[in-house]
């Protein structure tokens, strides 16, 4: 029902998600996944530039600093935790739909980005 | 800090954890807090730990599933089990029953196939929206999926719970074509013309020689469901994006009147969605910028709102699907019917042709978008929902807007309603209440509006749609026909495929092992 947001990693995300596809054998949690495809695919529709999540940040971080992808500093700990454990209204994702390893991989990309 | 099965003692709970690992791999069952943690409801209606789990195990195929149930059988360890396990706003992939292990089933990915010619799919349970629409797209398929609004859940989890989506296959229940299912005893069975050896119509025709079986599967705890045939709707050559603002809260039996003969007769040929003033307000800005009073936002606050978004007291969307001409035909009767009966109403249309870019209002992209509505409330935000099922008759479905709004207010919610066009001959309502997670007044505040609800609808003999876990046995008792005659045989049938009690006890109020939850009324 909203209009959708112009969304920038979709150049990304084209050819990102035909990799990530299940097809027929391999299941995509076990295929190796790099951190640019699973923020592409799965952080990106709430954390890009008009994003919920971005919005919602928007509301308590500085100036310029809501997008994850504009961080100056974003400690990989501190988004492996809230990754599983959810913060304020952001879902948590389980260890089935994003390997620890994934994760501490995704964390660490976000934090060298920045 | 371990949460236990009810029964079970830590020790043979460990024995029966070192048996799951040996079956399907260390690495496969989670028992750290964190992997727990991420199993949590993030919506829920109260405190989490509630509906903790004990453990979360994810296996690799239907081989990994019977040797869990083999081991689960021998310890009585309950499992709970979730496809993509986003079930937001109905307890997502947290279990009914404290202490359950969740059954994870998101490992089990593969889309089996896509059958271009007969327009059908089979998938397993933890394919996503996003994962089947990526395929579709990468196979330039010409069939179309129909999602719901939020695309993080899976194909099979959405189907099983009766979801909805937004185009003529927008009953996604109704598009289940067949279903492979372990019972609890470790035995897959392949339902309609599945048991027939070598077919090539298992997914052409739903009803085989004997009992149609797919639909004890749906909202059920008798398997587990581990793969499903889906019918798939082909592009369509045209579709229009109808949206009608109603100014007249006094319209609104017209309304329903008028949309029924048109959703009867297909002219309206997929879900329409009806809103009323409440849950026209919210978009783009959070509740605290616009009412600081205590209670709901008053009526007066909310069409003073209105009124600046130039809505109307009711909105009705739906989009249409036919060739450009076809379209003409269906808007004209449209038109025509509104303007007879609801003069007052104004109609705008968008346009989309085969080869033309997509458009948002299509509603054909996968998105998370609609989430961002739990933020309205409060932070943490959670939302959960009243759904009853009422006849799309304008008295009928007056009488129950009417309960539904006076209780909202009088709970002090504002009420947020919409109400779903699902099929010709149904109306679900779907009364949505905002809250902040961690505001124990608030929430159990949520909890008695529900169950006075459940009083009021059972009062004139309405049943719910779908419920948030909390709610499982008072939705049940509503179903009080003959002694509650329907719950019985469920619990019968259940006591017969699942003896032991170990899947998903509690779910849709079967196979419970409490008795009637105590919580705070
Ligand atoms: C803002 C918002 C908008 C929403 N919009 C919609 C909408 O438009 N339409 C709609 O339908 N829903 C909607 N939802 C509700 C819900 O989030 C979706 O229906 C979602 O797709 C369900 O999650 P899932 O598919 O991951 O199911 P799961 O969580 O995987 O499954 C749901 C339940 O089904 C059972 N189950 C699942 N898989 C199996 C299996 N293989 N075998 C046996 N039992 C199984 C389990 O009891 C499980 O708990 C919305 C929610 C929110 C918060
Ligand atoms: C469904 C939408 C959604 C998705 C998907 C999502 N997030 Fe979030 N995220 C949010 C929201 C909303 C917030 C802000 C929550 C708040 O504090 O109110 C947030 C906050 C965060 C924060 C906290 C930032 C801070 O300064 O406190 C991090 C880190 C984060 N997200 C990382 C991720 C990563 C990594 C992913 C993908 C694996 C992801 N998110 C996916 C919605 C989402």
């Amino acid at each position: 029902m909203r209009p959708e947001r112009p969304n920038r990693f979709l150049w990304l995300a084209a050819p990102v998600l035909a990799a990530a596809t299940p097809a027929a054998v391999q299941s995509a949690s076990e295929a190796a996944r790099s951190p640019e495809t699973i923020f592409a695919s799965r952080c990106a529709y709430c954390h890009d530039d008009g994003g919920w999540g971005t919005r919602a940040l928007a509301r308590r971080m500085p100036e310029g600093e809501a997008a994850l992808l504009d961080r100056v500093n974003l400690p990989p700990a501190y988004t492996a935790f809230v990754v599983r454990r959810g913060i304020g209204a952001m879902p948590q994702f389980t260890p089935a739909e994003l390997t620890d390893e994934e994760l501490e991989a995704l964390a660490n990309w976000l934090e060298d980005r920045n | 800090m371990s949460v236990l099965p009810p029964g079970l003692t830590q020790e043979t709970f460990d024995q029966a954890l070192a048996e799951f690992r040996a079956a399907i791999g260390p690495q496969w069952v989670f028992t750290s807090d964190a992997d727990r943690a991420s199993y949590l409801d993030p919506f829920d209606i109260g405190d989490q730990d509630d509906h903790a789990s004990s453990a979360a195990l994810a296996p690799s195929g239907v081989e990994d599933c019977r040797k869990i149930l083999e081991i689960a059988n021998r310890y009585r360890v309950p499992l709970w089990p979730i496809s993509m396990g986003k079930n937001l706003a109905y307890g997502t992939a947290a279990p009914e029953m404290r202490g359950s292990v969740i059954l994870d089933l998101k490992r089990m990915n593969r889309i089996l196939e896509i059958d271009e010619e007969m327009g059908t799919a089979v998938v397993e349970p933890g394919v996503s929206f996003f994962d089947f629409k990526a395929e579709l797209d990468r196979r330039q398929s010409g069939l179309w999926m129909s999602g719901p609004s939020h695309s993080w859940g899976s194909v099979i989890g959405n189907a099983l719970e009766h979801g909805v989506g937004y185009t003529p296959y927008g009953q996604h229940a109704e598009t289940i074509c067949g279903m492979e299912v372990m019972l609890a005893d470790g035995s897959l069975v392949r339902t309609g013309l599945g048991a027939v050896e070598g077919t090539r119509e298992w997914q052409a025709y739903r009803w085989p020689f004997g009992p149609g079986l797919d639909g004890m599967f749906t909202q059920s705890n008798f398997g587990i469901v581990t793969k499903m045939g889906l019918c798939l709707m082909p592009e369509p050559e045209g579709m229009a994006g109808v949206s009608i603002r109603i100014p007249d809260r006094g319209d609104f039996r017209a309304l329903i009147d008028t949309l029924r003969p048109l959703r009867m007769t297909d002219v309206i040929n997929a879900p329409y969605t009806i809103a009323n003033g409440w849950r026209q307000i919210t978009g783009g800005r959070v509740r605290s910028e616009v009412w600081d009073g205590p209670g709901a936002i008053s009526r007066e606050r909310m069409e003073e709102l209105l009124a600046e978004r130039g809505q109307g007291w009711w909105s009705v969307i739906f989009n249409l699907f036919d060739s450009p001409a076809g379209l003409d035909l269906r808007l004209e009767k449209i038109r025509q019917a509104f303007s007879q009966n609801i003069p007052g109403a104004t109609i705008e249309v968008r346009r989309w042709e085969q080869g033309q870019p997509k458009e948002s209002w299509m509603r054909q992209d996968v998105s998370l978008a609609p989430l961002g509505v739990v933020d309205w409330g409060g932070n943490p935000g959670g939302h959960s929902d009243f759904g009853p099922i009422v006849a799309p008759l304008g008295d009928r479905a007056e009488e129950v807007y009417a309960i539904i709004e006076r209780r909202f207010l009088e709970y002090g919610k504002d009420p947020w309603i919409g109400m779903f066009g699902i099929s010709s001959r149904a109306l679900i309502f779907v009364a949505d209440m905002f809250y902040t997670r961690t505001d124990a007044e608030e929430t159990e505040r949520c909890r008695r509006l529900f169950r006075q609800l459940c009083a009021d609808m059972t009062g004139i003999g309405i049943g719910l749609y779908r419920t948030h876990l909390r709610f499982m046995d008072d939705a049940v008792a509503m179903h009080g026909w003959g002694d509650h005659a329907l719950p019985k045989l469920n619990n019968r049938i259940k006591a017969a495929l699942d003896p032991n009690g170990i899947l998903a006890p509690g779910k849709q109020g079967i196979g419970s092992w409490n008795d009637k939850e105590e919580e705070g009324q």
